[in-house]
């Protein structure tokens, strides 16, 4: 009696549910090569117009930049083929390549170009980063804020001509949008009535007309599984592959897995603390990378406010010890400065000195003349091993040489950080930029409006250094000047005593090293999908 | 008077079969060395369990590091030694937490029922019908920030540094979500009990030739109610051990440097095909207080409910 | 019995009703919306800008009070539109249809297979009470109760990829693939010792009746004895635990679902709480709220056709 109500439960529970269950994927076993990537978070969206998140990494695999940056770093035409200023740096006049199509056939199209980035700006497409690259257009923050839908200054003068009129002059806008977070998109497919972007429009099953070397061929978005095929009208070379899928795969040690036993060829961003060991030191190496990851002192709060604590903190540290207590095997390079492989790095930048007996003086000097005296001092931002040993690594120093007992460390930056936070004093976050510019490195890091120095560094504003960097920003990409200007700036914050320094990042591979031309650049695509190709002889399967 | 002397051969015969049973007694022993090991463990711990040493990580079980150290130079034995105390805290507490709640709404609902009664069972079927782990992510992801932002309002008010340590927080929430979770089982033991005896017939003679209330309390209901009362608690506090490992390895437990054996495995996990000394330890560890909690919560009721024994 | 039924149900609303209050308010006053925490945990060149995000928090209608939105979302579920995730965009109804048939599938196929294999191992060891067998079966329950799910998941795994050269079960192909073996496994082992513990209990209880005693008297075979008799009366304890099994198998898919990568509600869950994903953390606790009171509906509806004596009792219960 009761194993029939089973049976019948099971039954009735069964029938019901294939019923109602979504069609799976064939996959289809085709000749050719085929790329697989481990996707890491399970990606409900894949529309270009995020500015961020992991999906937004693999965009330069469907959609073509404006322009991008190749290998070498030299700034290269894509879908528009010219950016002429004018004699102030703040008209710009944007030629569209005349073979740029969409995957329809269609002509990519100056309107397509404005509309792409207005809908960028308008809010509820929650652009992460429309500001990094439109944000000196004028009119952005009319469309920002909600009151208008478009921006009044970007024109449309023909078919395939764009004219931008800037706010202000900025000499770099055309490397600004040399990224492929604001690639065009067809946009009589993607915008509403109402001027708001659609639901789903980038899925296949509404016939999305792509513009890069791959098309989507189909989308599981409840497995995570992602099938690209060549896109034959791709109005570049053609792509070697045949395929790729993306798959998710959440957890990091399935996906160390797959990718040792030859499963997975790649991932988008895997962070475990034994990479190296299990894929070794080639998966993680990469170019250096624009970024870098830094401890910065929130000078609001005690006992941040005295700067002879933040001496006192910084001169316990010896960086090539911190190198080894974070990241032994490598890939990152130990920080001295903020400034990191674009051209303006200075090469006679004060570092700050390991001086045991220095910071004792400057302890002394303090307010608070010693260790034990100290409130409790807090660390956010410790989110991953490499991380934390660094952290504890500086811990231990300030115990040892100063008698600080009490550090503490959390993960969570969003507990804390933003608007909320309240007594922590030190955050760790990386600063970067996307263009090889020193100037808007330091825009985004020191300068008192950016993000960091609002938040991180608790509302820190330097008028000297504001004011070079602004001046500096007018100056054109080949006046030493502009580098000049950068320099003094990073020299001034440097006295200030802001940051710890920590490390520079590279842009990882991620990849096994059977997986050919795979360089990506400081915008985190890859820079040549159409050139990527397998070479089974490197395949090793363990 | 009958009762006492029945009360105390019911005990003394429990207590006998108890000792009998095998299993329950290797439970009990290890039960009492890790109530032993969490009360002294800090005095013996080789190495402090936060001291790192850098130079040394991932290092497999030697002469220096029984169990080996763990990713970030912490010697893993020390660290599995605290981890007890921090289950035993976790678990008793949570244990008594609930069962105090527990005790209290259901015999006030058995005793008083009506509308109370009504109540109190409807909170219990909510309770018990959402997803532990469910509830507990919401509570962390919801009541944390709140908490830790009003600490921090506290201290910059007062500047006293009991402000800043935040790790009782964690505990805090750690103890109310396991405790909101655990309390409706005991609640139902106790409303159950109460509620068959009160119906008993020599509970209501009791009544009606006037004994007091609190002396049928204490003269029939608590004694029946022991029995059972004392197997959930058992049981209580091996679950509550493996749901705070569960939480830890979603996340939301006790947070490092904090040693429990639930965030051990969590990092463990992490490392564990390279270093599966790391992930073993506290897994081990964990696995054997679960079985002897088990154990000892089946002598105890083998041995509180003899029916079962041909 | 139909009335019976139509009262659970309608007493069950307006718990589920207070339910989702109560965990919509912990959400939106705790953690705060989606929007907020997609800015604040992005990588630091991203500006957080108020002013932009206010913006977009006013098109998203997220700075309407609370109960305006709160109604607002009830009204679309009660006419079965669970909305828009505040996250991606996507469809929730599109979502839950293909993670609810997958995770219920698991669940009730482990379920089955466990309560089926629990209750026959329960039974032998009774049978054997003491014997060799007793205590290799009582052993190994206790032995599989100590592992916590999310432990043997993946030792399961690297045992059966590098030890036995499987390929990594990873995905989810239909309930019919072999490589659903795995999960069902991670799923039913824990739940199934509670099982064999009761069953052997109940069986224990049962075989010290006279009635047993007679029936063997009267010369019955074992194994006539045991599925006649023996097997009835020790149902009900084990069905009683039906409940809480379900619920702790809600529990166990939303450890596993992420090292397994099976499109289930578990691995919703998780993310849409941390996100602060409102319509879908809404849509979420009330289809679980759905199948543990659909289950304990069907266990009490299960325990007069077990037991006589309960349809008795309930008959003067209600």
């Amino acid at each position: 009696m009761k194993r029939m109500i089973f049976a019948v439960l099971c039954a009735l529970a069964l029938v019901g549910t294939t019923v109602a269950e979504g069609k799976q994927d064939a996959a289809a076993a085709g000749t050719g090569q085929v790329l697989n990537i481990a996707h890491p978070a399970l990606s409900q969206t894949w529309s270009p117009l995020q500015g961020g998140g992991h999906a937004a990494r693999w965009q330069s695999l469907m959609w073509a930049a404006p322009m991008y940056f190749d290998k070498a770093g030299a700034l290269q035409p894509f879908v528009i083929s010219k950016a002429e200023p004018d004699a102030k740096f703040t008209v710009w006049t944007l030629s569209l390549n005349p073979k740029a199509v969409f995957s329809d056939g269609s002509p990519i199209t100056a309107a397509d170009v404005k509309g792409t980035w207005d809908l960028c700006a308008v809010p509820s497409t929650k652009h992460q980063r429309a500001d990094l690259f439109l944000g000196g257009i004028q009119g952005f923050k009319e469309v920002t804020s909600g009151a208008k839908k478009a921006m009044s200054g970007i024109v449309v003068k023909d078919a395939a001509t764009v004219v931008v009129t800037l706010g202000s002059p900025d000499p770099i806008f055309d490397q600004k949008i040399a990224t492929a977070l604001i690639a065009p998109v067809k946009i009589s497919q993607v915008v509403d009535a109402a001027g708001n972007e659609k639901t789903d429009w980038w899925h296949p099953r509404n016939k999305v007309a792509v513009s890069g070397p791959f098309m989507p061929l189909s989308m599981d978005l409840d497995q995570g599984i992602i099938t690209l095929i060549p896109n034959p009208k791709f109005f570049g070379p053609a792509p070697k592959l045949s395929k790729i899928v993306l798959t998710s795969v959440s957890d990091a040690s399935t996906a160390t897995l797959m990718l040792k036993t030859g499963k997975m060829d790649a991932h988008t961003e895997l962070i475990t603390p034994t990479l190296i060991e299990d894929l070794g030191a080639d998966f993680v190496a990469g170019p250096p990378l624009a970024k870098g990851q830094q401890f910065w002192f929130d000078a609001n709060k005690p006992p941040m406010d005295d700067i002879n604590v933040r001496k006192a903190l910084l001169m316990c540290i010896k960086p090539e010890d911190l190198a080894k207590a974070a990241f032994p095997l490598g890939p990152y390079t130990v920080a001295t400065q903020i400034l990191n492989k674009v051209s303006g790095v200075d090469p006679a930048f004060p570092k700050y000195a390991y001086d045991p007996e220095g910071a004792k003086k400057a302890l002394a000097a303090s307010k608070y003349k010693e260790g034990k005296l100290l409130p409790k001092i807090m660390f956010v931002g410790i989110s991953t091993p490499t991380h934390e040993a660094a952290a504890q690594y500086m811990a231990e120093q300030w115990r040892q040489i100063l008698g600080i007992e009490g550090v503490e460390m959390k993960a969570d930056i969003e507990t804390y950080s933003g608007p909320d936070q309240k007594s922590v004093q030190i955050f760790r976050d990386d600063v970067g930029t996307r263009v090889p510019d020193a100037v808007s490195y330091l825009m985004g890091s020191i300068h008192s409006s950016s993000g960091n120095a609002r938040g991180k560094m608790g509302g820190y504003k330097n008028a000297k250094v504001d004011t070079l960097l602004e001046e500096a920003t007018t100056k054109g990409v080949k006046d030493p000047a502009r580098n000049k200007g950068a320099q003094d700036a990073q020299r001034l914050f440097r006295d200030d005593y802001m940051f710890i320094p920590y490390y520079y990042d590279v842009m990882s591979k991620w990849a096994m090293p059977w997986v050919m031309n795979f360089d990506k650049n400081d915008d985190w695509q890859v820079i040549e999908p159409w050139n990527v190709y397998i070479d089974e002889s490197k395949r090793v399967k363990k | 008077m009958a009762t006492k002397e029945r009360k105390y051969s019911l005990t003394k015969d429990a207590f006998n079969r108890l000792i009998a049973n095998k299993l329950a007694m290797i439970g009990l022993i290890v039960v009492a060395l890790l109530i032993l090991i969490a009360l002294i463990g800090p005095f013996i711990t080789p190495y402090d369990f936060l001291s790192q040493d850098l130079m040394s990580r991932n290092q497999p079980p030697t002469s220096l590091h029984w169990f080996g150290t763990d990713d970030l130079g912490r010697d893993v034995l020390s660290r599995v030694i605290y981890g007890a105390r921090t289950a035993v805290l976790v678990a008793f507490s949570v244990t008594i937490l609930s069962f105090i709640i527990g005790t209290v709404l259901g015999s006030l609902a058995g005793y008083l029922g009506g509308k109370f009664d009504s109540f109190v069972s409807w909170l219990i079927d909510i309770t018990m019908s959402i997803p532990s782990l469910l509830l507990v992510i919401v509570i962390n992801v919801s009541l944390k920030p709140t908490l830790v932002n009003w600490m921090d309002a506290q201290f910059m008010a007062t500047h006293d540094e009991f402000w800043r340590n935040t790790i009782w927080v964690d505990f805090a929430i750690v103890f109310g979500s396991l405790a909101l979770i655990k309390w409706p089982k005991a609640a139902r033991i106790i409303r159950g009990q109460i509620l068959s005896i009160r119906n008993k017939n020599y509970v209501m003679a009791a009544k009606a030739i006037g004994v007091p209330t609190s002396r049928i309390l204490t003269a029939y209901v608590i004694p029946n109610a022991i029995g059972p009362i004392i197997v959930s608690f058992s049981a209580t506090l091996g679950e509550a051990m493996v749901l705070e490992s569960s939480f830890s390895f979603l996340g939301v437990g006790v947070r490092p440097p904090i040693p429990s054996w639930g965030n051990m495995i969590s990092d463990g996990l992490r490392v564990w095909q390279l270093y599966p000394h790391v992930l073993a330890a506290p897994a081990l560890v964990l696995a054997i207080a679960t079985i002897a909690f088990s154990f000892l919560g089946d002598g105890l009721n083998d041995a509180l409910n003899p029916r079962q024994w041909k | 019995m139909g009335k019976y039924i139509l009262g659970r149900i309608l007493r069950w609303i307006p718990s589920v009703f207070i339910l989702l209050l109560l965990i919509y308010a912990l959400v939106f006053f705790g953690a705060g919306d989606p929007i907020k925490l997609i800015f604040l945990r992005a990588p630091g060149d991203v500006a957080y800008d108020e002013a932009r995000i206010d913006a977009i928090r006013e098109s998203a209608g997220l700075n309407r009070p609370f109960f305006v939105q709160f109604g607002d979302y009830i009204g679309h579920i009660a006419r079965g539109d669970f909305g828009n995730s505040l996250v991606s965009g996507r469809s929730v109804n599109e979502m839950l249809s293909a993670a609810v048939p997958v995770t219920l599938k698991l669940g009730l196929t482990a379920i089955f297979f466990l309560a089926i294999i629990g209750i026959v191992l329960g039974v032998v060891a009774a049978l054997n009470q003491n014997k060799l067998l007793d205590n290799v079966i009582v052993g190994f329950a206790l032995f599989i109760w100590g592992i916590p799910v999310f432990v043997a998941g993946p030792l399961i795994i690297v045992f059966m990829v590098l030890g036995l050269g499987m390929n990594v079960p990873f995905g989810w192909s239909g309930l019919f693939h072999p490589k659903v073996i795995i999960p069902l496994l991670v799923l039913g082992l824990n739940p199934m010792a509670i099982i064999i513990r009761q069953a052997r209990a109940g069986v224990l209880e049962v075989l010290s009746e006279d009635y047993i005693r007679t029936a063997r008297a009267k010369g019955l075979p074992r194994r006539i004895v045991v599925f006649r008799h023996i097997l009835r009366p020790v149902m009900t304890p084990v069905v009683s635990q039906l409940g809480l099994i379900v619920i702790g198998t809600l529990n166990n898919s939303i450890l596993i679902e992420k090292v397994f990568g099976l499109p289930g509600l578990g691995r919703l869950t998780e993310s849409a709480i941390k996100d602060s994903d409102y319509p879908v953390i809404l849509a979420i606790v009330l289809i679980f709220s759905i199948v543990v009171m659909a289950s304990n509906l069907l266990v009490d509806i299960s325990y007069p056709l077990m037991d006589p004596r309960a349809a008795a009792k309930k008959k003067g219960d209600e």
